[in-house]
């Protein structure tokens, strides 16, 4: 009973939440100078028709008519049509993050899961070489900066080793002729992989230092808990001990990993580009560059959403890892 | 008399650090009778925690028990692997009732769970058998047997030692170590526990180490005893011997500096100066730079065990064992006017 009113009460919160960052994101957006139009006018489109077209696309009634218009819509699901396309921006961003999500997904969930065992293993073997050079190799891959570091891949790997293509997710030709058949056919093209390798491998190698330092401290800390020497000394088993060492341990990783996935999504802008991925980074770039803020509103609330869920669901998750959570979470009620 | 279930003979217990190895046990010899309460007293810090710790391979990593013998029913076990000890001493022959009962026990687990988990890995016991004995061992320990799929946390203090001392009782080991089980405990409640812990020795066939800086606990609970101080063993023999008889300046001083209902005007016994840094060869007696009886040849050598009054049981480890009792009634009249407990076992 009243870990369901936790529940409900979380899920309230989220909605609220939604609600107040899809109205911040009108707002911020329009505070902007210009709209739009100001592009056209650069253009030499005349003012008659840009007057009209800013009657068409709705931007010249007042602010808070504007507003009310925009929640009505995506009450209703109706997310608008780019300006700058004049496509639903629905079809035009959603090949774009499904492209994103394929390449940002599996690397940070990677990247955690290697990262989060190799932070273990650098924790049981505290104070050993292996983990003095960990540390320092994962932050100093963190250090350069994440499109360097891309570009420091391609110069290896591409220009000079010619193992990888340098850029794309596909080469023309190909995607040409896969257009037309379901988007998972390309998983099955070697080239794709090929395409995959090296902004994958920068993603990993950029993100490796929070799954492993944290980690590793986790395990640390956890290792040097009472209950471990109790459970020690009560005759389990190393491997058992692990498992429990890196239950307890996780938490903190648990936490961030939704966190760094959803500020992942909209944001290794600098990777797609370098690698002239065809994800929703360049997109993004290029229409707050032009105002075109039916996209750009859209974008950003696909990403806030996704934050906001992410760590609802850490949430729940908590309540399970460690029941300590979710009892006190629906006591306090 | 029984056989000796535990058997410590001249151990040397040392922890690597970066700088000077830590020497934390030097020459410790003692022995538990079968069935018998053994009280290990001392200071914080003289390596009580650390022999328990060796007896079921609980050192921490650095720590090593690097001479001697350490011997459970006869076994030497002083050398055994981590999974030699899961075998063949850990929870089915010795339990551990640890210092900090609050953080003993998983957090994130039922404590049904943690019972089956024993049950899992030592015995072939079925899921509803181990919880069976769980509930068992709460009605032994006091608490209700509704309460074992509770969480930790959902336990006060009290009670988590209770079933603490339930899960110690989980596989009917020979011997039991309870380490400072009452140290964190309020005085109400550190009775009470004593006296669970008392009421095994009737119904259940255990021996038990309990180790304690409360040297009248032991007094009240134990059949024999040891007394530590500085990594060293001063003294070791029944309570009765070590009580009436006590030859090693540490013990003296120690018991003078407890008060006793019997003589309440008695000016209590200070012990001066700090517990010493074992970083070098102990081949000394730790217990001279504060000894008000030490002399030139107490930091010639380790001090030699002397059997009290030709009882090879009751073992001082001092080179003035002999004139002892006579030097401390000197010692303690002058300090006291009221009348020394040595009096008593003259």
């Amino acid at each position: 009973m009243s870990r369901l009113r936790y529940f409900a009460r979380r899920t309230a919160v989220t909605a609220v939440l939604i609600f107040l960052v899809a109205s911040a994101l009108f707002l911020f957006f329009r505070l902007m100078p210009g709209d739009y139009t100001s592009l056209l006018i650069q253009q030499g489109m005349d003012p008659q028709q840009i007057e009209a077209l800013r009657r068409k696309w709705g931007l010249a009634a007042p602010l808070h008519v504007q507003y009310v218009r925009y929640i009505v819509n995506l009450l209703t699901a109706d997310v608008g049509q780019s300006f700058r396309y004049g496509e639903p921006v629905w079809d035009l961003v959603a090949p774009r993050i499904l492209n994103s999500f394929v390449l940002v997904a599996p690397a940070i969930t990677a990247t955690y899961i290697i990262g989060g065992l190799f932070g273990a293993i650098m924790g049981r073997r505290r104070g050993g070489y292996l983990e003095k050079s960990g540390i320092i190799t994962v932050s100093a891959f963190h250090s350069i900066p994440d499109f360097f570091l891309g570009i420091i891949l391609i110069a290896v790997f591409s220009s000079t080793l010619g193992i990888f293509p340098t850029s794309g997710m596909l080469s023309t030709p190909t995607s040409i002729m896969i257009q037309d058949q379901p988007y998972w056919r390309r998983f099955l093209l070697p080239e794709f992989w090929k395409h995959y390798a090296l902004p994958f491998a920068t993603v990993m190698l950029y993100f490796m230092q929070y799954p492993a330092l944290i980690m590793r401290n986790s395990v640390v800390e956890v290792s040097d808990q009472e209950f471990l020497h109790y459970h020690r000394l009560k005759g389990l088993p190393e491997s058992t001990l692990l498992r429990k060492i890196i239950r307890h341990a996780s938490l903190p990783v648990v936490t961030l990993y939704p966190i760094s996935l959803a500020a992942s999504i909209s944001g290794l802008v600098l990777i797609e580009i370098v690698f002239n991925w065809p994800g929703i980074g360049s997109l993004l770039v290029s229409s707050v560059l032009a105002r075109d803020f039916p996209v750009i509103q859209f974008v950003f609330l696909v990403a806030a959403v996704w934050v906001i869920l992410g760590n609802f669901l850490v949430d729940l998750l908590y309540g399970v890892l460690d029941p300590r959570v979710s009892v006190s979470g629906s006591d306090g009620e | 008399m029984a056989e000796p279930i535990l058997e410590f003979d001249d151990v040397d217990i040392r922890y690597r650090t970066d700088g000077d190895d830590v020497r934390a046990v030097n020459g410790a010899s003692f022995a538990i009778d079968e069935g018998d309460y053994f009280g290990l007293v001392g200071e914080s810090g003289c390596g009580k925690s650390t022999i328990a710790d060796s007896i079921v391979g609980g050192l921490d990593d650095n720590g090593e028990v690097v001479s001697g013998e350490i011997r459970f029913k006869g076994e030497q076990i002083q050398d055994y692997s981590e999974s030699e000890f899961n075998e063949n001493v850990r929870w089915k022959e010795v339990s551990v009732i640890p210092q900090s009962s609050m953080n003993s026990l998983d957090p994130v687990m039922k404590l049904s769970e943690q019972a089956v988990e024993m049950a899992k890995y030592h015995t072939d016991l079925s899921r509803p058998a181990a919880l069976d004995r769980l509930r068992e061992l709460f009605d032994v320990v006091g608490l209700s047997e509704s309460r074992i799929s509770d969480y930790p946390h959902q336990f006060s203090g009290g009670m988590q030692q209770r079933a603490i001392i339930a899960f110690a009782l989980f596989l009917q080991p020979s011997l039991i170590i309870a380490d400072e089980p009452t140290t964190a405990l309020d005085v109400i409640m550190q009775d009470q526990i004593m006296d669970y812990i008392n009421g095994l020795k009737d119904d259940w066939d255990v021996s038990m180490l309990l180790i304690t800086h409360d040297i009248s606990l032991v007094f009240e609970n134990c059949d024999s005893m040891a007394v530590m101080h500085g990594g060293q063993i001063a003294e070791t023999g029944t309570v009765d011997d070590v009580f009436d008889r006590p030859r090693h300046p540490y013990a003296i001083l120690l018991q003078n500096a407890f008060p006793d209902v019997r003589f309440p005007d008695r000016e209590l016994a200070v012990i001066d100066g700090h517990p010493p840094q074992l970083r070098d060869e102990v081949d000394f007696c730790t217990f001279a730079d504060r000894c008000p009886w030490a002399e030139p040849a107490c930091r010639e050598g380790a001090p030699p065990a002397t059997p009290v009054a030709g009882d090879d049981d009751h073992l001082a480890w001092c080179v003035r064992a002999g004139e002892m009792s006579e030097l401390a009634a000197n010692h303690l009249e002058r300090s006291t006017e009221s009348t020394s407990i040595l009096e008593g076992g003259q």
